[in-house]
């Protein structure tokens, strides 16, 4: 069991702490089902790693909730901060569930992430070919959200996964994208990475 | 593999689809009840609450009825895991709408965070000279043009879970996720 990390209170911003739970919470459902669908351990792990962080923003959350709190009207109002900031820790943990799923051995079967990746549409991968446009472009530079309603959720390259990539990341030939969005949108990404597809539209 | 069976696995999966598809639309759902202040919305969270209970309840008894082989039986227990999981994604959402529904006025920080989010959530009114008004979802293509996804519609007093032939009526309020970039797109829209 690895330690947990030592609590310490430093005052944080609520907005960005809850914005951060938030993002991080759906972030790691998606990417704990991608686990799970691709049964993949190492995206596996990270999904757990993500879900530590989570814990210790809940922490500092509530320690800086709790001070905020001078009278009885300012528990009212905070009581709501507190049981939404719970509901993101609740997802996370239900994404760690999923990612425990296969890091565990348990997997799903094969036949279940064939027919999975068919029937869902809003999560895909997709290898990028050499011939594909997005080779050598910024993640930002494709501008993927406005153009088609997708997000990039993660790469695998080098035998290693970059989770949520910055905007300033290379696409290169072998990547393997992870992908969230509308599924035409997803459709149009998966054609663009095979090299099927050679113009970004807007 | 027999036929029979994999038509199992396909009905197997749709179910399972289904539960993951209404949990993370709760979750969307019960977000919007906070930034709108809206008890209708926070109640039809609770409503798809119920609803998830019963299909859960359906996908396992569809699970356990299945007569796998027993080396088959270790990828449907993963399956039925995950299950389990979206039941807890659904009570996480409850979770959210119920702040609403006790009649605590959502703190400002929650709608900040929520609007500025990655995956964004706003909703925007359709006027009369709105290209949308009176089109059928299907027909308005929202999707494709503006990249976001409508989640509910509020009229009124109602929440309507659209459907694709729903119509778009003028004074509708659409509530919809997606990428923020998508968010201007969308109220150019519905209120040109």
């Amino acid at each position: 069991m690895p330690p947990f990390e030592k609590i310490e209170y430093k005052p944080v911003t609520v907005r960005e702490v809850l914005r951060e739970m938030k993002n991080l919470s759906e972030l790691m459902i998606d990417l704990a089902y991608s686990a799970a669908l691709f049964n993949d351990k190492d995206l596996a792990e990270d999904v757990l790693e993500l879900e530590k962080r989570i814990d210790t923003l809940a922490y500092h959350l509530e320690m800086t909730t709790m001070v905020a709190a001078r009278d009885a009207k300012d528990a009212e109002v905070l009581v709501g901060v507190s049981k939404v900031a719970a509901a993101t820790d609740k997802i996370s943990d239900a994404a760690a569930d999923i990612a425990a799923i296969v890091t565990q051995n348990i997997g799903v079967h094969p036949i279940v992430s064939e027919i999975f990746e068919r029937v869902e549409e809003r999560l895909t991968k997709a290898k990028v070919n050499e011939k594909s446009v997005l080779v050598g472009k910024e993640i930002g530079e494709l501008k993927l959200a406005p153009r088609m309603g997708v997000d990039i959720i993660a790469i695998f390259r080098e035998n290693d996964w970059i989770i949520n990539p910055k905007e300033n990341e290379k696409v290169k030939a072998g990547d393997i994208l992870i992908a969230r969005g509308t599924h035409e949108g997803l459709r149009e990404l998966k054609e663009l990475c095979e090299g099927k597809l050679d113009k970004l539209e807007d | 593999m027999a036929r029979k069976s994999q038509k199992k696995f396909e009905e197997i999966v749709e179910r399972f689809v289904e539960l993951k598809d209404t949990s993370e639309l709760m979750i969307d759902l019960a977000y919007s009840s906070l930034l709108l202040n809206s008890k209708e919305l926070a109640e039809e969270v609770q409503k798809l609450e119920e609803y998830m209970d019963k299909l859960h309840t359906e996908f396992e008894l569809l699970v356990l009825s299945s007569k796998f082989k027993k080396e088959e039986a270790k990828g449907f227990l993963g399956l039925i895991r995950l299950g389990v999981v979206t039941e807890k994604i659904a009570d996480a959402a409850a979770q959210i709408a119920e702040v609403v529904l006790r009649g605590i006025e959502p703190h400002p920080v929650l709608a900040l965070a929520i609007e500025e989010a990655e995956e964004t959530i706003t909703y925007t009114k359709v006027t009369e000279n709105s290209p949308l008004a009176n089109k059928t979802l299907r027909e308005a293509k929202i999707p494709e043009e503006t990249g976001m996804w409508v989640l509910a519609i509020k009229r009124g007093d109602k929440c309507i879970r659209p459907k694709l032939e729903t119509r778009i009526q003028v004074g509708d309020i659409l509530i919809a996720s997606g990428y923020a970039e998508g968010e201007e797109d969308l109220k150019k829209l519905a209120a040109p």
